[in-house]
């Protein structure tokens, strides 16, 4: 019998905790968490496999799964719910001879075998749920059969003091990859792999088998698969990316990639009509800027309602700023109210929160001294009582 | 207590003739990011209709198009759902409106087909929000032929209403007057009625067979006048605004800026759907001046607006100045242009430096994809 095959289908990892985010991800998986006003991180990684004409998308769960199942649902706001494929929602199972979690990357895809063979793929791309970035996959899978390749790994540009904290490859003057180290104290190269591989399903199939019987592994793909196949000389190449991207995965790196949406140059190309960004959509109004309101670079989703002075700030679905509050340099997670009089600076506030009237949160840089200032955060659905004043840098 | 819904799109179309010519009232945008339908469709949803037909004649390409495969209202659905009933082309083409009963006639095998004991009838130019299961059960308790919505005319006002009514103390209709000014304390019909399916059909065939066409005019008043058809009114409180000329129009937009009319219209617990557009949020520029405004996604907001309702993906550029406006989706704001009293369609483009002004009883219009 001639089956129905895809050429290439996605892998998505979103069952990591992203325990650097601390409170924002207490009770919710890191891809889950809001971004830029009314996503989640991890539309970006399903919109850019859509646009890329990917159509096939396992999302691999296993922490707190509840919010990112929900949010998935049968895939329909990224058009992923299809006859033959579409988005399916892979957390661990139960089988006759055992029974376990992911025990890591490599063990989650390994575990997921049966599922990828429905489809028969060609090339399978695996992906993490935790990056800010939009890429057509295409044009790597392109590069991808072109060299001949078994592995490809997208690799962007960066300073050489980021590239002691990632994985960094080293390449030939074809791209091929001839060295790859985890986190280097002495760079070789500036070329840090994003998290973005294409494999040949029968390499890749063949490598996670061999992984799994080795008691040794950690059955993680930047520790033991991408290695193994570096070991054996399988073809491996570098797929350059250039544009933005950004790791969220901590406190910090998320305030800052929300403030890039503020650059009115848009590098993150978020207005590009032919690759739009989709998320699921809660029927809310459209903003009310009332008369008593200040507005000043700021990104304000729909269903808000601001009275108070708002500047330097993203502002995520269905936030009110009360008449007299003032917000800035923030990033106000979905449903947060910020009452009369109080200040929220510099911070982030989770979904769902109550700011009660003359509350102070953060401060502003210039009013620190250098190593007293960061970011405040705030964490989901939390109610600060009146009068609180929670100082920069610190976490609720 | 199963019910079907039925939504009239064309009612008052003539009235909007400016942003009528190329899509019916039930498409016209409305608060930023809705279309007029997306009200009656709502509520139908939120009171457990899950079996919809829509009503219309001509123009309905936009409405198609906004409607879609209907997954926002949840109406995608193998038992029921949403049709939209255009007319039988042989007969209706060209034809001068003719009356809700020879609309109705397209909607005679969406209603056989269906099984609910009741159909909830609304036009799509009353906005409002509104929970038709205690009507229907009102409907039900009265055992009266029909139940008609209506709010209470508080003060006196020399407005025109579509069906000015005065009941008794058992909210049963005691007399029924057609385009007339209501006195305070009389009831103004808001186009929302509810009938027992059977009993509708039985009247539009009936009806039409001879020739008669309008509703209101020759079934409802003309059979309560002879004694044959006794009405119940359900009173409504909430805010209801009518859309049924350009200055009710443009008021209305403006009406949700009060923020009690705004919570009344956008509850939580029944969202108003509409459309899924996939925009991105507003970006409000470093000198913008934004104040008592209502503004949907994807807009590049750059200069000054004031006391306005700006749609998707508008941009208002540098040094531009939009007051008491309407400005739809996707249109171009020029640099140093100020506006006051305008409705922009969609897709215009106002070049820098221009000045329109219109009167808030009789604003300037300009017409879907213009260049001014």
């Amino acid at each position: 019998m001639i089956e129905r095959k895809k050429e290439c289908i996605s892998m998505l990892l979103a069952g990591g905790q992203g325990s650097r985010l601390y409170v924002l991800t207490e009770n919710t998986a890191k891809p889950a968490v809001p971004f830029g006003g009314k996503y989640r991180i991890i539309d970006f990684s399903l919109s850019n496999c859509v646009n890329s004409g990917i159509d096939t998308v396992g999302i691999l769960t296993q922490y707190q799964p509840l919010e990112l199942n929900d949010y998935i649902g049968n895939g329909q706001p990224w058009d992923l719910n299809r006859n033959f494929g579409g988005a399916h929602v892979l957390p661990p199972y139960t089988k006759t001879t055992s029974n376990q979690w992911y025990k890591g990357t490599a063990n989650a895809i390994y575990q997921n075998i049966p599922f990828i063979e429905r489809y028969q793929p060609e090339y399978v791309l695996i992906l993490s749920g935790d990056h800010i970035y939009k890429m057509d996959y295409n044009k790597m899978l392109q590069f991808h059969k072109e060299k001949g390749s078994e592995c490809t790994i997208a690799v962007i540009n960066v300073s050489m003091e980021d590239a002691t904290r990632m994985g960094i490859m080293s390449t030939d003057e074809n791209q091929a990859i001839v060295d790859f180290e985890e986190k280097p104290a002495h760079p070789k190269s500036t070329q840090a792999s994003m998290g973005v591989y294409i494999f040949t399903w029968a390499a890749l199939k063949k490598y996670l088998i061999a992984d799994e019987a080795d008691p040794n592994s950690e059955n993680d793909f930047g520790k033991n698969v991408i290695p193994a196949f570096l070991r054996d000389g399988r073809p491996m190449y570098a797929y350059p990316f250039e544009g933005y991207w950004k790791d969220v995965g901590t406190l910090g790196s998320l305030w800052d990639a929300n403030m890039d949406l503020l650059d009115p140059k848009d590098p993150l190309d978020m207005r590009n009509p032919h690759s739009k960004i989709y998320a699921r959509n809660y029927a809310s109004p459209s903003t009310m800027i009332a008369p008593t309101s200040k507005v000043s670079n700021s990104f304000i989703t729909e269903g808000c309602r601001i009275k108070g002075t708002v500047e330097n700030s993203v502002i995520y679905t269905g936030c009110e700023v009360e008449e007299g509050a003032v917000v800035s340099g923030t990033v106000l997670m979905p449903n947060t109210i910020v009452r009369k009089g109080s200040t929220v600076s510099y911070a982030i506030v989770g979904e769902q929160c109550v700011i009660e009237e003359n509350v102070t949160i953060g401060a502003r840089p210039e009013d620190c001294l250098g190593e007293d200032w960061g970011i405040s955060v705030v964490g989901h659905k939390k109610t600060i009582p009146s009068g609180t004043v929670i100082k920069p840098k610190e976490i609720v | 207590m199963k019910m079907c819904g039925i939504i009239f799109s064309e009612m008052y179309s003539d009235e909007l003739n400016s942003f009528t010519h190329d899509r019916n009232m039930a498409a016209i945008p409305f608060g930023g990011r809705y279309r007029l339908v997306d009200f009656a469709l709502s509520n139908m949803v939120n009171s457990g209709i899950t079996s919809v037909g829509v009503l219309a004649k001509q123009h309905y390409h936009s409405l198609m198009t906004h409607l879609g495969n209907t997954q926002e209202w949840d109406l995608n659905r193998k038992n029921g759902g949403l049709q939209i009933l255009p007319p039988y082309a042989s007969e209706s083409l060209n034809q001068a409106n003719r009356g809700k009963l020879d609309e109705l006639r397209n909607a005679l095998d969406f209603l056989r087909e269906d099984t609910s004991p009741y159909v909830v009838m609304a036009d799509a130019h009353v906005i409002c929000n509104m929970d038709f299961r205690p009507v229907v059960q009102a409907h039900v308790n009265s055992g009266c032929d029909i139940t008609l919505v209506a709010t209470q005319s508080k003060m006196s006002n020399s407005n025109t209403y579509k069906s000015v009514i005065q009941v008794d103390g058992d909210m049963r209709v005691t007399s029924y007057a057609l385009d007339h000014v209501p006195q305070p304390g009389d009831y103004c019909g808001m186009s929302i009625m509810v009938m027992d399916r059977q009993v509708l059909i039985d009247t539009v065939s009936e009806f039409t067979a001879r020739g008669v066409y309008f509703l209101e005019r020759d079934f409802i008043q003309a059979r309560f006048n002879a004694g044959e058809l006794s009405i119940n009114i359900y009173p409504f409180t909430d805010p209801v605004l009518r859309v049924n000329d350009i200055e009710s129009y443009f008021s209305s937009n403006m009406a949700l800026l009060d923020e009690g009319i705004s919570n009344a219209l956008f509850r939580p617990d029944r969202p108003i759907y509409t459309r899924v557009n996939d925009e991105v949020p507003s970006h409000y520029g470093m000198d913008c001046n934004i104040s008592g405004c209502i503004i949907a996604d994807g807009c590049i907001l750059e200069g000054n607006a004031e006391h306005s309702v700006i749609g998707r993906g508008v941009r208002i550029a540098k040094g531009a100045t939009v007051k008491n406006c309407i400005i739809m989706q996707g249109s171009v704001i020029g640099e140093g242009a100020s506006l006051e009293n305008v409705i922009v369609d969609k897709w215009a483009t106002i070049t820098g430096g221009s000045q329109l002004k219109g009167l808030e009883t009789a604003p300037v219009i300009i017409r879907k994809g213009v260049t001014v």
